[in-house]
């Protein structure tokens, strides 16, 4: 294991500042937040230089990840939080078995439904390629107030299909709350809470959600060894004439099993979907084109496809397997296509699925870090 | 007046020491030092590629577009008369080439080279068996160019994905990926074939049977290439960069000295040796280099 510090990053801050009482000085330090990299994953990790990780920063993100506050409103009809579609347990998608979400698709405090399904809060730190089904959310954004993860939580807050709320009343309403002031001085050395700290502290917090203890991962490293069926549906997965998932999902190569790139992967003939890649690109091939997810815990993500068009893994596996179908878009590495699709046999395809499950985390899924607090700041 | 030409003189004498000086310091043993930049330009028939439009037409009469193409140059070498070759860069490095990252179209090494008059350059086409194993990059867009262990590990040379009108008129995607090729054992009995799939139904396909079973892999084949230009004379020179233009001619990977028809050989072929073979062969004419300047 190479650890990297991102502290390297982080001036280690130790500034005087003076508390309300003129002539009281408290000093503020931060910790740097530290990264095992997994074997095999990335070294390049996107943080943002002006949010270095640090635990302090990780610590409240944590909170206001799960704090139903988080939707501006007190009232308990009103919570919502990242957390209350984010769910750990199913890769921090809500999950087809969500009782109130019924069948994993989400929608937010007004009843109004997301346009597309979610996408699960894995490894996001090393995605380099643009947020969100069409990767609208990107570092290299010539609107600055979409860029990154940061982003994401102002848009959360404001969608009507999410929080339908606004910043100022998210902020103001935390700064009234016992022990976020503190949480926030820790973290950014001001007690007054600003709605882009509350972006950084969360985004810090889902950086940290990191997926590398799958059996997949044992076997990689030669801890585990995989049955005789999953290593078939490893070889199915790893070959042009098998399934031919790597080049867009990774693989023994690219372990976060998604290139975070968008392909039209044959769903349609007609695109009429105005939040797909063209809207980001204006490239007319882009139609119809979406983010290739990771696998990792795929079989607690569903529905899947960005619409949700599929309940289960097998339906997935069915599609790629016999109804591919062709458009002047179809992206290359779709060369199945004509064929309607790999034409996988039964037993192929239960060995593929079997494969697949082994990218089942159960440590990431119950990690503690990364579960809802068991008290809040204004707990007693 | 005579205070000035005091002063002027002191000057005079310091900046002669300082001048002194410098020269002391330089190592008249140590060669001057330029570097090299290779500028990379992906054409057809003379022209800039223009992607995603069914307006080429190849060797075989195949009506195609490109999409993208992605692949590895490493080893980058200079030639001296007296026939010393030398690798640029302790391990001679790799970089990825990719039609989509205008960066990666400047290959730059940060490497400092000899000054002088050069016969020539060489270079891999991938990356070379030593070299190319897997897991060698982490990072994207690198790493998403792995070549799976399974077919033999390590990465790409090269993934040239695009679109070819077929003898039913229809567009078909191909993914024209030259890596690591296999060595399939036709000889096994049937009961050590692999329960794998045979979409590939090219009558070339290697391995593969119609009831779905491939034959056992029983070997490797490296397939990178040395593309060489060795009467291509190039200055390096002191302090400066020369730049020089690669140009991959796209339309010669499917020319010559083999007809590459994609009626026969279909839309993959990581697991058809015998056409990357072909595309291998049809690879050592592909570029042209030539002098572009020196800044």
């Amino acid at each position: 294991m190479r650890k990297i510090t991102e502290g390297f990053l982080i001036f280690s801050l130790s500034l005087l500042l003076f508390s309300c009482k003129e002539d009281e000085r408290v000093e503020w330090v931060t910790t740097p937040y530290t990264f095992d990299i997994p074997f095999a994953f990335p070294t390049k990790m996107n943080i943002p230089a002006d949010n270095p990780m640090t635990v302090e920063g990780v610590e409240l993100g944590r909170y206001l990840f799960y704090d139903g506050r988080m939707s501006g409103r007190t009232h308990p009809d009103s919570l919502m939080s990242c957390g209350t579609c984010h769910i750990q347990a199913n890769s921090f998608e809500a999950g087809r078995d969500h009782p109130t979400f019924q069948g994993g698709f989400v929608h937010g405090i007004t009843g109004l439904q997301t346009p597309h399904v979610m996408l699960p809060l894995i490894n996001l730190v090393w995605n380099q390629s643009g947020y969100g089904w069409n990767g609208f959310v990107h570092k290299d954004n010539p609107n600055t107030n979409l860029r990154n993860i940061e982003d994401f939580v102002r848009l959360a807050v404001f969608a009507e299909h999410e929080m339908n709320s606004d910043t100022t009343s998210v902020k103001q309403l935390f700064q009234k709350i016992d022990g976020y002031p503190e949480l926030f001085f820790k973290a950014f050395g001001s007690s007054t809470i600003t709605f882009t700290n509350i972006e950084k502290a969360i985004a810090q917090f889902v950086r940290t959600l990191v997926s590398a203890n799958s059996k997949f991962d044992r076997y990689l490293v030669g801890q585990e060894q995989l049955s005789g069926p999953e290593l078939n549906g490893f070889m199915l997965f790893t070959t042009e004439e098998g399934a031919d998932c790597f080049h867009c999902h990774g693989g023994f190569g690219n372990p976060l099993f998604t290139t975070h790139l968008f392909y039209n992967n044959g769903k349609d003939t007609v695109f009429n979907d105005i939040l797909d890649r063209f809207a980001v690109t204006a490239d007319p091939m882009d139609k119809g084109a979406y983010k290739a997810p990771t696998l990792r815990n795929i079989e607690l993500t569903g529905p899947y496809m960005h619409d949700g068009r599929f309940a289960t893994l097998d339906e997935v596996i069915d599609f790629y397997s016999h109804h591919v179908k062709w458009s002047e878009q179809i992206d290359p590495l779709m060369h199945h296509v004509l064929r309607g699709g790999v034409q996988l046999t039964p037993p192929q395809k239960e060995d593929l699925k079997a494969f697949i499950k082994t990218l089942r985390d159960d440590a990431f899924l119950t990690n503690p870090d990364f579960g809802r607090p068991n008290k809040f700041p204004d707990d007693k | 007046m005579m205070k000035n030409l005091i002063y002027l003189s002191l000057f005079l004498l310091l900046s002669g020491l300082t001048f002194t000086s410098c020269d002391k310091n330089k190592n008249p043993q140590e060669p001057s030092k330029g570097k090299i930049n290779l500028l990379v330009e992906h054409s057809i028939n003379g022209l800039p590629v223009e992607f995603d439009k069914l307006i080429y037409e190849n060797e075989a009469g195949n009506k195609f577009l490109l999409s993208e193409i992605q692949w590895f140059i490493s080893d980058i070498k200079l030639h001296k008369t007296d026939g010393t070759v030398i690798l640029i860069g302790d391990d001679g490095g790799e970089y990825y080439v990719d039609s989509d990252i205008a960066a990666s179209l400047s290959i730059n090494p940060e490497v400092e080279i000899e000054v002088g008059d050069y016969t020539g350059l060489s270079f891999t086409f991938g990356i070379n068996d030593k070299k190319n194993k897997s897991h060698r990059f982490v990072n994207p867009p690198e790493s998403f160019m792995f070549w799976p262990n399974y077919l033999g590990g390590g990465y790409h040379y090269m993934k040239l994905n695009g679109k070819w009108q077929n003898t039913s008129g229809q567009t078909e995607p191909f993914n024209f990926h030259l890596g690591i090729g296999q060595i399939y054992d036709s000889a096994a009995p049937k009961s050590q074939w692999t329960d794998l799939n045979a979409c590939c139904k090219s009558d070339h396909c290697e391995g593969y049977t119609p009831d779905s079973k491939t034959m056992p892999i029983t070997g490797f084949i490296q397939n990178f290439f040395e593309v060489e230009f060795l009467q291509t004379p190039i200055s390096i020179v002191d302090g400066k960069t020369t730049e020089m233009v690669l140009e991959m001619k796209v339309e010669n990977w499917f020319k010559s000295p083999h007809t590459y028809d994609h009626n026969i050989w279909g839309g993959s072929i990581m697991q058809q040796q015998e056409a990357m073979k072909l595309g291998c062969e049809n690879g050592h004419d592909v570029f042209i280099l030539s002098p572009k300047a020196i800044k």
